[in-house]
């Protein structure tokens, strides 16, 4: 045989070469493995013009002089001292404070149940009928909230007969839960679509009565999406405005938000920055409040998050 | 199972009655009242509204002068509504150009740190929308800090009046105000990207914004649509921004036509008949919203 | 029917169906003087009761209008029966009647001018006063026990004076408004685009616009109020104001360089003029004789208030002299006082010599024009007209 040679391929063409640009700057922006320190500066800018303004105004809140934009020393004389405008002293801003938290607490105890109930019964409820209330519960959810409020306020100031939604704090909080009640009703039933059916079949079959199996099987489960809706509920009704404003009866049924909006159109002294610091510091102590509340209730049960105070899952 | 399955097929209504009560109520119920206010008439003495609660006695009149008063000769009330639509277009925009980046960067690059940033960008929902303004309020006064920043101390005499009825003004106050709202629902959709596929992507020999064109975007696209949704629609019935930031007639957004017709006895009926323009025209990205979240629930569309 | 009866709501006065015979109410004015009827189901008080222990009195006002040291001291002189008092308040006076007759608000008085008295006392919202109560009524001019639009002063009692006119800065604003020709033209100038505000009150700026024009304030027709629209439609195109009640720190905070303003706001700018500033700037014009456009706002009891007794107590703690003064110090509105000249006020060192203009002479009340209560199908031409303005068209 006489010794062949394999076959010559056509040298390959050698790889291509990226064009090595002259600028330092340019390589640095191609190369695919780099840092992002592009991403990572935005994102930093981002965070500073987003909390900067609100941590000056916590600043000025403390400041001597009645500016909120020059700075004359540091005091407590718009929280305690001042015996006319502070917010210990003046009575329209710590009742204001007192409400919003008020509104906050009875509003979640009410939103959450009934949300949480919702959407168990929706979930497992077939047809038409529960598909049609899903759907006017997923448009409360999303249309604007001037809509609700001027609605609900219509209800209470133009409905002919008498009932309890009135302006005030029972309409304010009946008002708020309507608003509010998609909130669990969506977190609860995506998590339930996560959990599936199994688990609850597993515990009929095991002899457990429907009932039995929800409580002891189903919501211990669902805790942490119940707990989630239940901080966002709260987080957003100490927010609220346009609601809690159509359905005040009066400066004692005013909250936080509303006294923000009607004083800062006027004239505002550093004693609104405070009155603003104070419903933030109650904030954090909730948010603490509940982060550690729900790591020693959850115990061993494997790591939260913090996206949970957002209702991510 | 067939023991109990005859009185158990009313246990799940009856947990979804309570809810179904309240909606009936409070949601449709005082729907139903606004069409009755609209489509009301005017106490003659004190122009106070009556609301009419037979639909075979509706009066359409208030209505009729509302929609004959939007565009045209005698429109007077297109220009807000118009202004609104280009407000919340610009601002959801800018929305978005600030959270993509940030919300990528959180998801992908993170790292050690992601908690803290998570914390970080959940702050702004437990401060107060109104007290988020009420800075920005203080910092764009006249004499204020952002004049203060501008002149760099007093070298040019900066003294520009943000808060006299800028469209610019309004529409950074939405920004500001909305981006937080945004960044979480992208960043839980963008979180559920799969990174293998962009590092296949990558591996493939695709560039930076190739992988980033052809294989993130179209990943995040339900996530970015669903955001937008979630931050245009609070938008189009905010009213409180442009009070705040600007108190100007010529900033006048959709929500304060309806919040002063609301508050004025004789034009109750032209208020509600705003608050049914606003839902009809809302009503085809609500729709949408609805939609997509029965699909993914499984439901029938 | 008698269930439906049962659940319906205390009629408030607003009628229901067309067959009641709708009341119709006089429309006072100086040559026309009204007194109210005092209706059988809406009766004063006895004289001599005691006053209600542990009431809460909610006053309805705007903001910063009345002086918390009164509230604080009306507190103290009856601390023995542990009364409170509280302010909520309102943006403006349309508003604030809409919300009380729909019991959106829940106050036991209120602050109107006179240009809401016909439809509040024809809806039985307010409660006739017993004199008995109120001797300090003695410290104010005598022409408020008989005025024209309350005749022998059963439902009102007098608060402040104002006129109302356009402020100013020297500092910001090179020309003397005073001088020009007609001064209300400078609302229209573009010079001052984006710089200046109007007073949100529909009666009050678009009267402005009335005046501007030699037009009477209180003019319905049409070929009027036609041109008011057209003028406050280029006003928004070319000089875009801001359209609220905070004149009195706006200016003062140079927000804006000059504004339609009441003239009580104007003396209250002292007191809100930055550290380190001279209240020198600030000058006032307001027109006098018989185009001056003078007004006078009232406190009144709400029906639905539910301590009476105590209620007429703090109308009459207002009208004492002391009180005033120290109100007039707070918001810079004059109160019709006896025992206060306002020819001596500038000389006393109420109001600084570059504010004298702000200052209401009794000529100037008894010559000028009055904003006055409209009837039904005028006011609502006019609202008519300010909602247009108000959406910015």
């Amino acid at each position: 045989m006489t010794a062949t040679t394999a076959p010559v391929r056509p040298p390959l063409p050698a790889p291509a070469q990226p064009r090595r640009s002259a600028l330092p700057f340019v390589r640095w922006f191609k190369n695919p493995w780099r840092k992002p320190r592009i991403l990572e500066t935005v994102t930093w800018v981002y965070l500073t013009w987003s909390l900067l303004p609100v941590a000056l105004a916590v600043a000025f809140s403390f400041n001597s002089g009645k500016s909120r934009s020059v700075w004359q020393g540091f005091s407590l004389r718009w929280y305690i001292t001042d015996p006319n405008l502070s917010v210990l002293h003046d009575a329209s801003l710590h009742i204001a404070l007192v409400h919003t938290l008020l509104l906050g607490v009875v509003t979640t105890a009410v939103a959450v149940p009934l949300g949480v109930t919702f959407a168990l019964g929706l979930d497992r409820w077939h047809g038409r009928l529960p598909g049609f209330w899903n759907i006017q519960m997923l448009l409360s959810f999303v249309v604007p909230e001037i809509v609700l409020g001027v609605s609900l306020y219509f209800l209470a100031s133009q409905f002919p007969f008498n009932t309890p939604m009135t302006t005030g704090t029972t309409g304010q909080v009946i008002g708020l839960v309507t608003f509010q009640m998609s909130y669990p009703v969506i977190i609860v039933r995506a998590r339930l679509l996560t959990i599936g059916k199994q688990f609850e079949e597993a515990a009929t079959d095991l002899g457990a009565s429907r009932v039995g199996a929800l409580r002891r099987v189903l919501l211990p489960m669902l805790f942490p999406a119940i707990f989630a809706s239940a901080v966002l509920v709260f987080a957003d009704v100490i927010d609220d405005f346009v609601i809690v404003k159509y359905l005040s009866s009066g400066s004692d049924t005013d909250s936080v938000a509303v006294k923000i909006y009607d004083t800062a159109r006027g004239a505002p002294t550093p004693a609104l920055n405070a009155l603003a610091s104070l419903l933030l510091a109650a904030s954090i102590g909730a948010i603490l409040i509940g982060y550690f509340g729900y790591r020693f209730l959850t115990r061993g049960e494997g790591k939260t998050s913090l996206g949970s105070f957002a209702g991510q899952l | 199972m067939a023991a109990g399955s005859r009185r158990s097929r009313w246990v799940w209504p009856a947990f979804a009655l309570p809810g179904v009560v309240w909606l009936a109520l409070l949601f449709l119920l005082p729907l139903y009242i606004v069409l009755c206010l609209a489509f009301g008439t005017l106490d003659p003495v004190f122009r106070s509204p009556v609301p009419v609660w037979n639909p075979l006695q509706w009066d359409f009149s208030q209505s009729k002068y509302v929609l004959t008063h939007l565009v045209g000769e005698n429109g007077v009330f297109g220009a807000a509504i118009w202004r609104t639509a280009v407000f919340v277009v610009v601002a959801s925009v800018g929305c978005l150009a600030i959270a993509y980046p940030v919300a990528y960067f959180v998801t992908r690059f993170g790292g050690r740190r992601k908690g803290l940033l998570l914390a970080l960008l959940i702050a702004p929902f437990w401060i107060s929308y109104m007290m988020r303004m009420l800075a920005w309020v203080n910092l764009l006064q006249t004499d204020g800090l952002v004049n203060r920043a501008l002149s760099l101390g007093g070298l040019f005499p900066v003294h520009v009046d943000w808060l006299n009825g800028r469209s610019s003004t309004v529409v950074f106050g939405l920004v500001y105000g909305y981006v937080p709202y945004m960044i979480l629902p992208l960043y839980a959709g963008l979180d559920r990207i799969d990174q293998s596929l962009i590092e296949a992507a990558r591996d493939l020999g695709a560039s930076r914004l190739s992988t980033f064109r052809k294989v993130t975007l179209p990943m995040s696209k339900a996530a970015v649509i669903a955001s937008l949704l979630l931050v245009s629609l609070p938008m189009v019935g905010d009213y409180f921004t442009n009070d705040l930031l600007s108190g100007s007639p010529s900033t006048a957004m959709f929500g304060n036509l309806i919040n002063n017709a609301v508050l004025d006895p004789g034009q109750v009926g032209q208020g509600a008949t705003f608050l049914i323009l606003m839902f009809i025209v809302l009503l085809p990205a609500m729709a949408y919203y609805v939609r997509s979240t029965r699909r993914e629930e499984g439901e029938t569309v | 029917m008698a269930f439906l009866e049962a659940c319906s709501k205390k009629d408030t006065g607003s009628t229901g169906s067309a067959a009641s015979a709708a009341p119709t109410f006089s429309v006072a004015s100086p040559e026309h003087p009204v007194k109210w009827p005092i209706y059988n189901d809406n009766k004063p008080i006895a004289s001599g009761l005691t006053p209600e222990s542990n009431a809460t009195i909610n006053i309805y006002t705007y903001t910063s209008y009345l002086d918390p040291k009164a509230l604080k001291s009306f507190e103290q002189k009856y601390k023995a029966y542990n009364v409170k008092c509280t302010i909520t308040t309102f943006q403006d006076t349309t508003e604030a009647l809409g919300k009380i007759r729909t019991g959106g608000v829940k106050a036991d008085i209120y602050n109107p001018s006179y240009d809401q008295v016909g439809k509040m006392v024809t809806a039985k919202l307010l409660a006739p006063l017993n004199h008995s109560y109120i001797p300090n009524i003695s410290n104010v001019w005598p022409s408020f026990t008989n005025p024209f639009y309350d005749q022998e002063w059963q439902y009102t009692t007098p608060y402040v004076l104002y006129g109302t006119g356009i402020a100013w800065r020297t500092d910001l604003v090179s020309e003397d408004i005073s001088k020009l020709t007609n001064p209300y033209d400078v609302l229209w100038d573009p010079k001052y685009a984006k710089k200046l505000s109007v007073l949100d009150d529909y009666r009050t700026c678009m009267g402005m616009v009335l005046l501007r024009n030699n037009l009477p304030i209180n003019s319905s027709k049409p070929e009027d109020l036609a041109l008011v629209h057209k003028q406050l439609t280029e006003m928004n195109q070319v000089t875009m104001p801001k359209v609220n009640v905070t004149d009195y720190t706006d200016l003062p905070t140079k927000i804006v360089s000059l504004c339609q303003a009441w003239a009580g706001d104007a003396v209250n700018m002292l007191s809100y003029m930055p550290s380190g500033q001279s209240p020198n700037v600030l000058r006032y014009w307001g027109p006098t004789g018989s185009a001056a456009a003078v007004d006078n706002d009232l406190l009144v009891m709400l029906s639905e208030t539910k301590a009476p007794v105590m209620t007429h107590l703090f109308l009459n703690h207002m009208l004492d002299y002391q009180v005033s003064i120290a109100n007039f110090s707070y918001n810079g509105y004059q109160p019709p006082q006896n025992n206060i000249t306002p020819s001596k006020l500038v000389a006393d060192g109420f109001v600084p010599p570059n504010l004298a203009s702000a200052v209401v002479l009794p000529s100037d009340y008894d010559q000028g024009q009055h904003i006055l209560e409209l009837p039904p199908a005028d006011d609502a031409a006019w609202h008519t007209v300010w909602a247009t303005f108000k959406a910015g068209a």
